[in-house]
């Protein structure tokens, strides 16, 4: 199985690419303007030390006398000429009284017969320190843009998807049982709104299906009804009839626990429908440990184990009286139906808590599937197989825990009211 | 007995009247709901049978009908539906029973007996069976003036056999008559052989020989 990746907020998903594009943006930029800003200055330095050699040059021309203003300007006069030379170097500056950087361009000429050098210098920290400024002015422009841009972005990012984050929530709360449609978002977005109908549509055919389907297992459980009293209502007339012999008799007898099975999955199959339906809405304050205790009376008579019930403090719980009962019943039945040996059937209540056990050779060995509507963990056995699943839905409807488990040789329920 | 059936599927009808007709009773039949109306409009019942999904109305309202004509018609309401609502509406609007389909006739019968023994006719709650008497009002059964010590589960086997004498009952017909939807529990351990078992050697031994075995595994109450 593949791994699923890190989940995202859309928003901050985009939110955090245009940060790292805008910081890549913002220094990338920088970067180049430093380089280029830096040639520009330089070519400026330049031609400014050019123009002013020039100048001392014609005026070198002019007048002989020797002008010198160290370190910006140096003219000596030497045996060779030599070629132009253009470098940075670092001398001491006395009206500074430090050592500093400067730009200096040393060229020779001939002027009158005589060979010159003349030195011209240019403080480098000048250009450095425009350069500093730009670059940092420009940062920070950059940045106010970018942090402006953000919260532009983020802010109408929200507003453009809150159709689809809107639709989203809505679809989170759908329920296949809710009488009414969704109430969705319309977007002037036309994929927002292509979705949004699609999603209408989609939801409301599962409803109708859903509505569909539970109508029709009303449906089909009381029209099966009206035939099952016929066939036994003629089975018993034919069994009051002469001329019958025993294997007949039983044949039809067995007839009559067929329907009677059939009559019980019918009526559980609506029993489940109407809980589905939410057709219990009679809630009544009641002791479900008396429930309990009534049930067990009730069925004392007809198990085969004995059952003996150990309860304390009562439970009240707010639950239709029915279903209370219904809950009760299906669980002792269980306990009655699947009890092996003759060893005792336990019904004990703890704070909150009520527990049936019956004893039994090995766990179940597939606890999961036990709820399931017509799962039956022993094949053959006569059950509806919707006796646990009526259980569980009860349970769920009132938000009781039920847990299963195997221990000592018994199959352990337990009821947890504390939820 | 004038008994009056309302319902529409014919097979069924049918067999209610034929096992009713045998215990001597005059069966009308009524097969929808105007049919219904017309006749508890002319005649005069001595019970009705009543099914609330009639096709081309509701047996309730013919209830009401009923009701409004102020007739004393002891009503038992026949229903395929189960639901606990329905059954209180009908007995709220005078209905006596309420049978929810499938059932047995038998069952039907022994309601229908013990409707006519509270209705009109002087509300007779006693029973007469030869030597056996019962009174249904303390739930006691008698033979020949002594008490019979009877579990709940015997007497009611005991007035279900009464009510029903002359007709063979399958296991499966007492086992719902006694533990309804849990017959299926019953069955499975032979609980009502024990429980006949029982019956029978209490009538025995007050010199009353009464249930026989029909075709090995029912039972029927019958005159020596």
């Amino acid at each position: 199985m593949t791994k699923s990746p890190k989940k995202i907020r859309l928003v901050q998903k985009t939110s955090k690419t245009f940060l790292w594009i805008s910081v890549a943006l913002m220094l990338g930029s920088s970067i180049v303007l430093y380089f280029y800003l830096k040639t520009l200055l330089q070519g400026e330095v330049e031609e400014e030390l050019r123009s002013t050699e020039a100048r001392i040059e014609s005026s070198l021309h002019d007048q002989s006398g020797v002008y010198q203003l160290p370190p910006v300007v140096e003219i000596e006069k030497v045996p060779l000429l030599q070629s132009e030379i253009l470098k940075d170097t670092v001398i001491y500056d006395p009206s500074q009284d430090e050592m500093e950087e400067f730009r200096e361009l040393s060229t020779y000429a001939q002027i009158d017969g005589e060979n010159y050098r003349i030195t011209v210098r240019s403080l480098v920290v000048e250009s450095e320190n425009i350069l500093v400024a730009v670059i940092i002015s420009y940062l920070i422009i950059t940045l106010l843009v970018f942090i402006f841009l953000y919260y532009f972005n983020r802010n109408s990012n929200q507003k453009l998807w809150s159709p689809f984050f809107n639709n989203l929530e809505q679809m989170k709360t759908f329920s296949v049982m809710s009488e009414s449609p969704l109430h969705l978002m319309d977007s002037e977005i036309l994929e927002f709104s292509e979705l949004k109908t699609e999603i209408l549509a989609l939801t409301d055919k599962v409803r109708s299906d859903y509505k569909n389907l539970k109508h029709y297992t009303e449906d089909v459980s009381h029209e099966m009804q009206t035939p099952l009293a016929i066939i036994q209502a003629k089975i018993e007339n034919l069994i009051n009839s002469e001329n019958l012999d025993e294997q007949q008799f039983s044949q039809f007898t067995s007839i009559q626990k067929d329907i009677h099975r059939l009559s019980q999955l019918t009526k559980r199959l609506t029993l489940l429908t109407k809980i589905d339906n939410n057709q219990f809405g009679n809630i009544a304050s009641l002791d479900i440990v008396q429930v309990m205790e009534d049930t067990v009376l009730g069925f004392s008579e007809i198990s085969n184990s004995p059952l003996v019930i150990d309860t304390a403090a009562p439970i009240t719980v707010k639950m239709d009286p029915f279903l209370a009962q219904v809950l009760c019943t299906n669980l002792v039945s269980n306990a009655i139906k699947y009890s092996s040996g003759k060893n005792a059937i336990l019904v004990t209540s703890g704070p909150m808590e009520i527990s049936i056990s019956n004893p039994g050779h090995q766990a179940l060995r597939r606890p999961e599937q036990l709820y399931d509507r017509f799962y039956r963990e022993v094949e053959g056995a006569k059950a509806t197989g919707l006796g646990l699943a009526l259980v569980k839905k009860i349970c769920d409807l009132y938000k009781i825990g039920i847990e299963y488990h195997f221990e000592k040789e018994r199959h352990i329920f337990t009821l947890n009211f504390q939820r | 007995m004038k008994i009056l059936i309302a319902e529409d599927e014919l097979e069924l009808q049918d067999s209610i009247a034929t096992y009713l007709e045998r215990d001597g009773n005059v069966c009308e039949r009524a097969s929808n709901y105007d049919e219904a109306l017309y006749k508890i409009d002319l005649y005069e019942y001595d019970l009705m049978v009543l099914d609330i999904n009639l096709i081309t109305g509701s047996g309730l309202d013919i209830l009401k009908q009923l009701k409004k004509q102020r007739s004393e018609t002891p009503t038992i309401i026949i229903s395929a539906n189960n639901s606990l609502d329905d059954k209180l509406e009908g007995l709220d609007l005078g209905a006596d029973d309420y049978l929810t389909k499938p059932f047995h006739l038998a069952e039907l019968n022994s309601r229908i007996k013990a409707v006519l023994r509270r209705g009109k006719f002087g509300g007779t709650e006693m029973i007469e069976f030869n030597e056996i008497s019962i009174d249904t009002n303390s739930r006691t059964a008698y033979i020949e003036g002594t008490e019979m010590s009877l579990t709940r589960k015997e007497y009611d086997l005991l007035l279900f056999f009464i009510t029903n004498k002359g007709r063979v009952l399958s296991k499966e017909i007492i086992a719902e008559h006694l533990w309804g939807d849990h017959s299926d529990l019953a069955d499975n351990f032979d609980f009502i052989y024990v429980h006949i078992n029982n019956l029978r050697k209490k009538l025995t031994n007050a010199g009353a020989k009464y249930i026989r075995t029909a075709y090995g595994s029912g039972y029927k109450f019958i005159e020596d």
